[in-house]
């Protein structure tokens, strides 16, 4: 049988990072096709491609034979490729029936009026086609997560009206804030619309992709490095496909003596509703502590959480031997705690400041006169300090900020933290995403200088590779626990393998 | 590609910043040489000291709402807060003497750290917060006046005082210069300064790193609040009388002058500096009509285009993303 979509020799370049490397992909009539990979592996990417959300660089894209350059997500529409999108897309405060027709031309309005029995007919329709038990003019605000999810579906399921023949439907994680009886659902809707439909899926749990798919596509580091049909393979295989072509980090860190330092922070019991279900843990003094796990694995909540940026957050919190609440990030850096944030031109750099300015924000009075008042001589000297060590490049320190790389604007940020000299504890979250290899090696210099100083550093990694070159104790989360600890790495080495089976 | 785009962007940038330093100061001397050439006499050292007089009143109104708008954000309230500050001095004194002025200028920084603390911990657009104050307060003025002009009795050392020259100089205009430098020197050697130009140019990252978003806003509002009190007993010492509405008609002006200067509606460009020259353009403008005999409404036609023209120059249009 012909594909119905034929990708070949896909590239997609992000700045500093190539996401897709020549990928080729059949997706079959009537089949569903599992992606599995890593964080950062390309899954993503590669079916936003597919959907018209981002445009390869290279490579050519066919649907039912024909090549056709697919631009925007209504030109993949119009071509009966549908996406189910991992954040929901829909609009709250319109009903489910104009939700399932915005995208879509349809006889339900004309002159730009609503008919609105028509409409809401013609969406009754699709929502019986997945037997939905949801009222057309119900307020999207008003359903719960899972029936959106649902409605998410009807709304792609309706482009089957627009085409001849096949559709294509493509899911991004649709599972990973699903309960087991919702995925249940999910799963027969997927079964149902096999008929008519291709499907293809991405999620990070192993078993579901293997329930559901017919075949399974593994990519790692923007490649496609294997093709198994469901019955020829089983999870072990899949674990070291996943992680096989990873190099092994060549330069580990020296083990260092355990329990010779004071504890710096001890967690005990910690809740974060919806994301973090009981989490205990300890960093030392000098410890670089390695958090990983895949999406929603409540590594970020916890951290931000510490940070103070999560009131409902729970459980005990000890540091430098004295109980801590911790109440916003003011409160945090009064104790000696930082917090790089993963979103960084959101949340990190201040736009339309300089280079010196961001620096010294929230650190500069350390170095002012009486504490009050700021001595813009000093302070400069030490943010060009900073600077140099962590290898900035710019014309200077009065550089505006946004005129920097990604690469440079994070050595701009993480300085700012550096420049504190009460500072005991940095929270790293996914401090390279985003950097070319060499500011990484920049980055990793410094945290390990630091470390060596005695900062204990707490951090999200994206790879396996970047927590096992760096990192003294590392623990693997899923699903807001943790469920697999390597105290010391230096000493007990764990087996890739061993930590994705614990991610998955 | 990534060259050329990155070229663009500064170009554009670069341009942006030498509109909003180089733009006001040309302005005020194009108006300053027009004075020159048309009315001369203006000029003259006695006129201009008159001129501080009336000046004075609406700088500080200028000064002091420089400060929201560098967080990005407006005090709506300050030409009631002043005119209420007015009529009290008028109730108060005949009770408290020269005690009304430091309650009433307290009470002026107290009304706005309230704004300031319902805008930050309630989530509420100051636009909207300071609205509904102005309602609030003029409201206020206008019940317990009856909606009538009061007078007020000379003889108070602190009003006296504002009143008063030294050296040909009119005390009220050194106040008004006094505050100036004092909030120059907040905004460049206080962590205070560096919270708010931080809020203003990107407010979540400044959160992120330590900055007390509700303790800055409070003080920033409480300061315009300040401000606006002191300028209300400004223009009842000149005038001798409060009435209910006596600075209404300073909210515009007051607010196209931070503009003009500069300051972007935005936040986190400008300062002091540039609300002065922004402040000296809005009173020109000012004498500038009466001088040449226009309609005072036309004063207000002219303030409202030019606050138009002034944002549409001045505002950072990658920040604010969706306007509302």
């Amino acid at each position: 049988m012909n594909p119905v979509v034929e990708l070949r020799g896909i590239v997609k370049r992000f700045p500093g990072v190539v996401a897709l490397d020549r990928v080729d992909v059949d997706l079959r009539p009537c089949e569903v096709l599992g992606l599995i990979g890593q964080n950062g592996s390309g899954k993503s990417t590669l079916v936003k491609a597919i959907a018209g959300v981002q445009e390869p660089d290279e490579g050519e894209i066919r649907v039912r034979g024909v090549r056709q350059r697919l631009a925007s997500p209504q030109m993949a529409a119009s071509l009966g490729i549908g996406m189910v999108h991992q954040e929901q897309s829909l609009i709250g405060s319109l009903t489910v029936a104009e939700n399932i027709y915005l995208d879509k031309p349809s006889d339900s309005y004309r002159f730009g009026w609503y008919r609105w029995r028509r409409l809401f007919d013609a969406a009754r329709r699709q929502l019986d086609k997945i037997e939905l038990d949801i009222e057309p003019d119900a307020l999207v605000s008003t359903l719960t997560f899972a029936q959106r999810q649902m409605v998410e579906l009807a709304k792609v399921l309706a482009v089957e009206e627009l085409v001849e023949g096949q559709i294509v439907i493509l899911f991004d994680e649709p599972t990973s804030v699903l309960g087991r009886s919702d995925i249940e659902a999910l799963f027969r809707q997927i079964r149902r619309i096999g008929s008519r439909a291709s499907v293809v899926f991405i999620s990070h749990r192993m078993d579901e992709v293997l329930e559901i798919s017919d075949r399974v596509y593994v990519l790692s580091d923007g490649e496609k490095v294997a093709e198994r049909n469901r019955g020829a393979t089983d999870p072990d295989e899949l674990y070291k496909l996943m992680v096989g072509r990873q190099r092994a980090p060549d330069d580990a860190r020296q083990s260092r003596l355990k329990g010779s330092e004071p504890q710096l922070l001890e967690m005990r019991g910690i809740v974060v509703p919806g994301h973090v279900h009981g989490v205990d843990l300890t960093v030392g003094v000098g410890e670089i502590v390695a958090l990983i796990g895949v999406q929603a694995s409540g590594a970020e909540e916890l951290c931000r959480g510490l940070f103070g940026l999560n009131e409902r957050m729970a459980g005990e919190i000890s540091f430098a031997g004295h109980p801590a609440h911790i109440k916003g990030p003011t409160a945090a850096i009064a104790l000696g705690i930082g917090y790089l944030p993963a979103e960084r031109k959101v949340e990190g750099m201040v736009r339309g400041q300089t280079i010196a300015e961001n620096i010294a924000l929230t650190f500069g009075l350390d170095f002012g006169r009486a504490g009050t008042i700021i001595d813009r001589g000093k302070e400069r000297r030490e943010a060009r300090l900073w600077a140099d060590r962590l290898k900035l490049k710019a014309t200077g320190i009065d550089e505006r900020i946004e005129r920097l790389s990604g690469g440079n604007q994070q050595k701009v940020v993480l300085a700012k933290w550096l420049m504190g000299r009460n500072l005991k504890l940095l929270i790293l979250d996914h401090p390279t995403r985003g950097l070319d290899p060499g500011a990484r090696g920049d980055v990793f210099r410094a945290i390990r200088e630091l470390a060596a100083s005695g900062l204990a550093i707490l951090f999200i990694g994206d790879t396996l590779d970047e927590v096992l070159s760096l990192a003294d104790a590392l623990h693997v989360m899923r699903d807001g626990r943790i469920t697999q600890s390597f105290p010391d790495l230096a000493a007990h080495r764990p087996h890739e393998e061993e930590i994705v089976r614990a991610m998955v | 590609m990534v060259k050329s785009g990155a070229y663009r962007l500064s170009g554009a940038s670069l341009n942006g910043d030498r509109i909003r330093a180089m733009g006001p100061t040309m302005v005020l001397a194009a108006v300053v040489i027009c004075a020159a050439l048309t009315a001369p006499h203006t000029l003259s050292l006695r006129a201009l000291a008159g001129f501080s007089i009336d000046a004075a009143p609406l700088l500080l109104l200028v000064f002091g709402s420089t400060l929201p708008i560098l967080l990005g954000g407006i005090d709506l309230s300050i030409a009631s807060t002043a005119s209420l500050a007015g009529v009290l001095a008028s109730l108060l004194t005949p009770e408290l003497g020269s005690w009304a002025v430091i309650v009433i200028v307290i009470g002026g920084a107290a009304i706005g750290a309230l704004q300031g603390y319902l805008h930050a911990k309630l989530q509420m657009p100051s636009f909207v917060v300071s609205l509904g104050t102005l309602g609030i307060l003029s409201g206020t003025a206008l019940f317990i006046t009856n909606a009538s002009a009061l007078p007020i009795d000379p003889g108070f050392f602190l009003i006296d005082i504002l009143a008063d020259r030294t050296a040909g100089v009119p005390n009220g205009f050194v106040l008004v210069l006094a505050i100036w430098l004092a909030l120059i020197l907040a905004l460049r050697y206080l962590r205070f300064g560096r919270n708010v130009y931080a809020i203003g140019a990107a407010e979540l990252p400044a959160f992120m790193s330590g900055v007390d978003r509700v303790q800055t806003r409070v003080v920033v509002y409480a300061l315009s609040g300040a401000c606006a009190a002191v300028a209300g007993l400004l223009l009842i010492s000149q005038t001798l009388y409060s009435a209910p509405s006596l600075a209404q008609s300073l909210l515009l002006p007051a607010i196209v002058g931070v503009i003009v200067g500069g300051t972007a509606i935005s936040g986190g460009v400008g300062g002091m500096a540039s609300s002065m020259v922004g402040g000296l353009i809005a009173i020109a403008v000012r004498i500038g009509s009466v001088v040449l005999g226009f309609n005072p409404a036309v004063q207000n036609i002219i303030f409202g285009a030019v606050i138009l023209v002034a944002v549409a120059a001045t505002i950072d249009r990658q920040k604010i993303g969706i306007v509302k």
